[in-house]
């Protein structure tokens, strides 16, 4: 589904270099549900980034469902994004000044074949989705801080992505949120996305198929899991 | 997109709303600036109606001399026409063209009220100022023998008096239409053109002493000193002061340009102030929502769609701006203010509308395009 190959992130400023990702090669396949755990500054959101298309490598080559992307332009890389990627952000990212439903309808306003009342539907129903219908008024202000990941969940699959990318989702919230989130993650791999998951918590990275350890830019460890 | 945008816009009404009172307010202000814009330039292509370029005004005063006065205009006419230098003379009232001076009167036409400018004039008029008639012919000393004083109008008061009518051979007020010109715009290019009236002057007429003096071309300024001095000499006691048209014209195009320039410079420095604000706004803006960027990359849009967005957000906004603005501009031709055309009101509620549009493109184009450059990994790492 999305393939690595031989990756390196270098930042470079006037003064230093910081090698962000060392060699990484990484390959997840269609359905999996794999998590990224590190210290933090290990590079685990850049690898995300690279993953999702938002940083372009320094080094070494992506591919996506076998189609190298490495090279397209901004508007392949938008498309591709809006189309087959979904985005769950540690800090919700959600507009503070439009509703949940407007929220969540979004990524389909980059999608032109979709009409008004179409985008209103999907984006209902992905609310249905995560137990969230009844809130399709609120603004995110309204809400608790599982209910906003959950409209940024509904916002990342309103537009049936293949692969749903989470940077820490439950990084903001107590054990029984980031449970609820977690489970809502596992109902979407269930129904065949694949996940990639960036996160902390060894108890929730343990509940994925696949953990993948970085250490300082390097990847040290990739084991499937078996769920009890 | 755009119904998104006017409800993210709409959401943040507060935030936005001194924002919106200033764009409202500039909107007014370009309104009123561009209302005289256009009523000044819509005139000024309406032709004037009759030629200057070799016209002197030439304004006797008899001062304390009252003797024989009509003898002495009568001479004056005849020593006038008699220069070789000298095309034709005519004699007019004070109203004569460019001249600051104006009279007005009321006329009636079958229930038709008109007010109209009246010139008092006599039979070499049309042909010194070289106005060509539209119908009829231009008075004779003929004509004063009738019941009724012969005029000649122009177009606006055959419109407004007569409508479909032939207005040839009417009376109106005591006056018979004896011809028909075109335009007549006395106080130059500026000038409304509004109905006028030309009545003959009578033989009784001793008060109206400004003649127009048609000279031949290459008429130079050693012709006014000789005739100012020889009239002088002709006349003691009396005063001669020659007015070229031509400088009279510049006079009056001062009286309508000079205000409508200061108030263009207030109106430049009042939309340099409102663009450096929007300008600050949109970047103070850009750089609050940085996340939203971010995300939005992230998500499926592209650098330009971000360019785009924020340039569309500010056209709504500027949109919520003139529609409050377009309540206050639209009255002013429906309740017929300042009595203008309504098309004149139009003609500057569009170009107002232009600017405010083009004023805040300009100032969305940088902060937007700044916008398209920040990196959605880096956007989203900050929050």
């Amino acid at each position: 589904m999305i393939s690595l190959t031989n990756i390196e992130k270098v930042y470079r400023t006037s003064t230093i270099e910081t090698l962000a990702l060392n060699n990484i090669n990484l390959h997840i396949g269609q359905g999996e549900f794999a998590s990224i755990m590190g210290p933090s500054g290990c590079g685990k959101s850049t690898l995300l980034n690279i993953i999702g298309l938002l940083d372009a490598p320094s080094k070494g080559s992506i591919s996506v469902g076998g189609q190298p992307v490495t090279s397209y332009s901004d508007q392949e890389m938008a498309r591709l994004r809006n189309q087959r990627l979904g985005f769950i952000f540690q800090s919700f990212h959600l507009i503070n000044d439009l509703s949940v439903l407007d929220n969540v309808e979004i990524p389909l306003l980059y999608r032109k074949q979709i009409s008004a009342a179409q985008r209103r539907q999907m984006a209902q129903e992905a609310l249905e989705r995560v137990g969230l219908s009844n809130r399709v008024k609120h603004f995110p202000k309204q809400l608790s801080g599982g209910q906003k990941q959950r409209v940024a969940i509904a916002r990342a699959i309103v537009g049936r992505p293949e692969i749903i990318l989470a940077d820490e989702p439950t990084g903001n919230l107590d054990s029984v949120m980031g449970n609820e989130i977690l489970s809502i993650l596992q109902g979407l791999n269930n129904d065949g996305a694949t996940i990639v998951m960036v996160t902390h918590d060894e108890a929730m990275a343990k509940k994925t198929h696949r953990l993948i350890r970085l250490f300082d830019g390097t990847m040290v460890g990739d084991t499937t899991l078996t769920l009890c | 997109m755009i119904r998104h945008l006017f409800r993210l816009i709409w959401n943040k009404k507060k935030t936005h709303a001194l924002l919106m009172v200033e764009i409202w307010a500039s909107f007014l202000v370009l309104f009123g600036l561009a209302s005289m814009i256009v009523f000044n330039v819509s005139n000024y292509v309406e032709p004037l109606g009759f030629t200057y370029e070799r016209v002197w005004a030439v304004d006797f005063n008899n001062n304390q001399d009252t003797t024989a006065i009509p003898d002495k205009v009568n001479t004056i006419l005849q020593r006038l026409k008699a220069y070789p230098e000298v095309e034709s003379v005519s004699r007019m009232s004070s109203n004569f063209p460019f001249s600051a001076s104006t009279m007005n009167n009321g006329v009636d036409y079958k229930k038709r009220h008109v007010m109209a400018h009246f010139y008092t004039t006599d039979a070499a008029f049309a042909q010194t100022l070289d106005m060509p008639l539209v119908a009829g012919r231009w008075y004779t000393k003929a004509d004063l023998g009738g019941k009724y004083k012969p005029v000649v109008i122009n177009r606006k008061a055959q419109e407004a008096l007569f409508v479909d009518e032939n207005p040839l051979g009417k009376v109106f007020s005591n006056f018979r239409v004896v011809g028909v010109i075109d335009n007549f715009k006395a106080k130059g290019e500026f000038m409304t053109n509004a109905p006028a009236v030309f009545e003959m002057m009578d033989g009784k007429n001793t008060w109206d002493k400004i003649y127009l003096v048609k000279t031949k071309p290459g008429t130079d300024a050693m012709f006014e000193a000789r005739l100012v001095k020889e009239m002088s000499t002709m006349l003691v006691g009396w005063n001669v002061e020659v007015n070229p048209l031509i400088d009279s014209r510049k006079n009056q195009h001062n009286l309508t340009l000079v205000p409508v320039i200061i108030f263009l410079i207030v109106c430049s420095f009042l939309l340099i102030n409102v663009a450096l604000g929007l300008f600050g706004v949109l970047n103070l803006s850009i750089a609050k929502r940085r996340s939203e960027i971010g995300l939005r990359r992230a998500i499926g849009a592209t650098a330009k769609n971000v360019s785009w967005q924020f340039v569309a957000e500010i056209w709504v906004l500027a949109t919520f701006s003139l529609l409050f603005g377009l309540l206050f501009a639209v009255q002013f031709p429906l309740m017929h203010v300042f009595d203008l055309a309504s098309g004149v009101y139009i003609g500057a509620i569009a170009l107002a509308v232009g600017i405010i549009y083009g004023l805040v493109t300009l100032c969305a184009l940088f902060p937007s395009r700044q916008a398209a450059t920040i990196h959605p990994a880096v956007a989203l790492h900050e929050e």
